[in-house]
């Protein structure tokens, strides 16, 4: 008895001083809620267009890496966004313990009435190391994982969200294609439809 | 045990609570405990479970004779503190149904038009409502 009362007491302090380090330097839901918000023009784009369109880049210029960004990718860059890093168990498309927090976190700014009813793409990138294909593929899954747990766990509305992979198609650093920070899962706010 | 355990899930709400009426908290904050208490667990026992469909949280129970002392009480606290927050979520149209259709008229039904017409009009709004969407985590 006493020990599961302790037990239970650790966990609250635990609870309270990670969301006490969250205010100053960790990812906060407001932080996700700000970049979302405030979608100004309507996006006539689909999930399944993006992914096409990466596909394409990789048979038409094919190579070790994508010579060039994709023709989408100003589109893209002109709506409201967010990055968080998420990790995966190597090669596989499992969230890791490690980024259970960021998940929630995305669940927690979905839900709120700021970004309610507005459409979401969840875009899984990967960095230049490996076959382009494979990766498209890779980070696609990856995608469709993070979209799985925010629909079924946390109950994110699914019609809202749609999952793309674009592999190392559109790097976040080009001049360093082999680094972590292209490695990363991009929240994009497509707007009310 | 079960008395325990519930006894011990309010403890951890009413500590971490932001706000004054807030008795539940974040996805965030309730799942982030899964993670800590139970992450050694989950990789040695469950490889291949997925966070999607509760996928971790159904592996642990199975596996609940080999967990550690820590992660079986938390995955159940873990559990409850989802389950609330989900409930929450769920009773605001209905607890607000009257505040919506006295300062709300005519705004759009769906997509969070009315919630977002809610929380510019609190000042106005009933108290019940009000509650109802702190406990939703939607301020």
């Amino acid at each position: 008895m006493n020990k599961l009362l302790l037990a239970g007491l650790s966990a609250a302090f635990l609870a309270v001083s990670a969301s006490g380090l969250a205010a100053q330097t960790k990812l906060s839901r407001n932080e996700i809620i700000n970049s979302l918000q405030g979608a100004q023009q309507k996006v006539d784009l689909t999930a399944d267009e993006l992914q096409q369109a990466a596909l394409e880049n990789i048979r038409k210029y094919p190579g070790a890496n994508a010579p060039n960004t994709l023709p989408l990718a100003d589109k893209l860059a002109s709506l409201r966004q967010f990055n968080v890093e998420i990790t995966f168990d190597f090669d596989s498309a499992r969230i890791r313990p490690a980024s259970y927090e960021t998940i929630g976190l995305i669940a927690d700014a979905l839900h709120t009435p700021y970004l309610q009813g507005q459409t979401f793409f969840i875009v899984g990138h990967t960095d230049a190391k490996g076959a382009r294909e494979y990766n498209l593929e890779l980070s696609l899954k990856r995608a469709q994982a993070v979209r799985e747990a925010l629909v079924t766990t946390f109950r994110v509305p699914g019609e809202y969200l749609f999952a793309v992979g674009l592999g190392e198609e559109q790097l976040r650093d080009p001049s360093k294609p082999d680094a972590a920070i292209n490695r990363r899962v991009q929240l994009i706010n497509l707007g009310y439809r | 045990m079960r008395r325990l355990i519930f006894a011990f899930t309010t403890g951890v709400m009413l500590v971490a609570a932001p706000a004054a009426f807030a008795q539940t908290v974040g996805y965030a904050d309730a799942i982030k405990i899964l993670a800590a208490s139970c992450g050694k667990d989950i990789d040695t026992y469950c490889k291949s479970a997925t966070l999607a469909n509760n996928g971790i949280s159904k592996c642990l129970e199975k596996n609940q004779s080999k967990l550690s002392e820590q992660c079986n009480a938390d995955r159940l606290t873990v559990t409850a503190l989802i389950q609330a927050r989900l409930a929450a979520q769920a009773e605001v149209p209905q607890l607000c149904q009257r505040d919506a259709a006295q300062y709300c008229k005519g705004v759009k039904a769906g997509a969070g038009h009315v919630l977002r017409c809610l929380l510019k009009a609190q000042p106005s709004v009933s108290k019940k409502c009000n509650t109802a969407i702190d406990l939703a985590g939607y301020r």
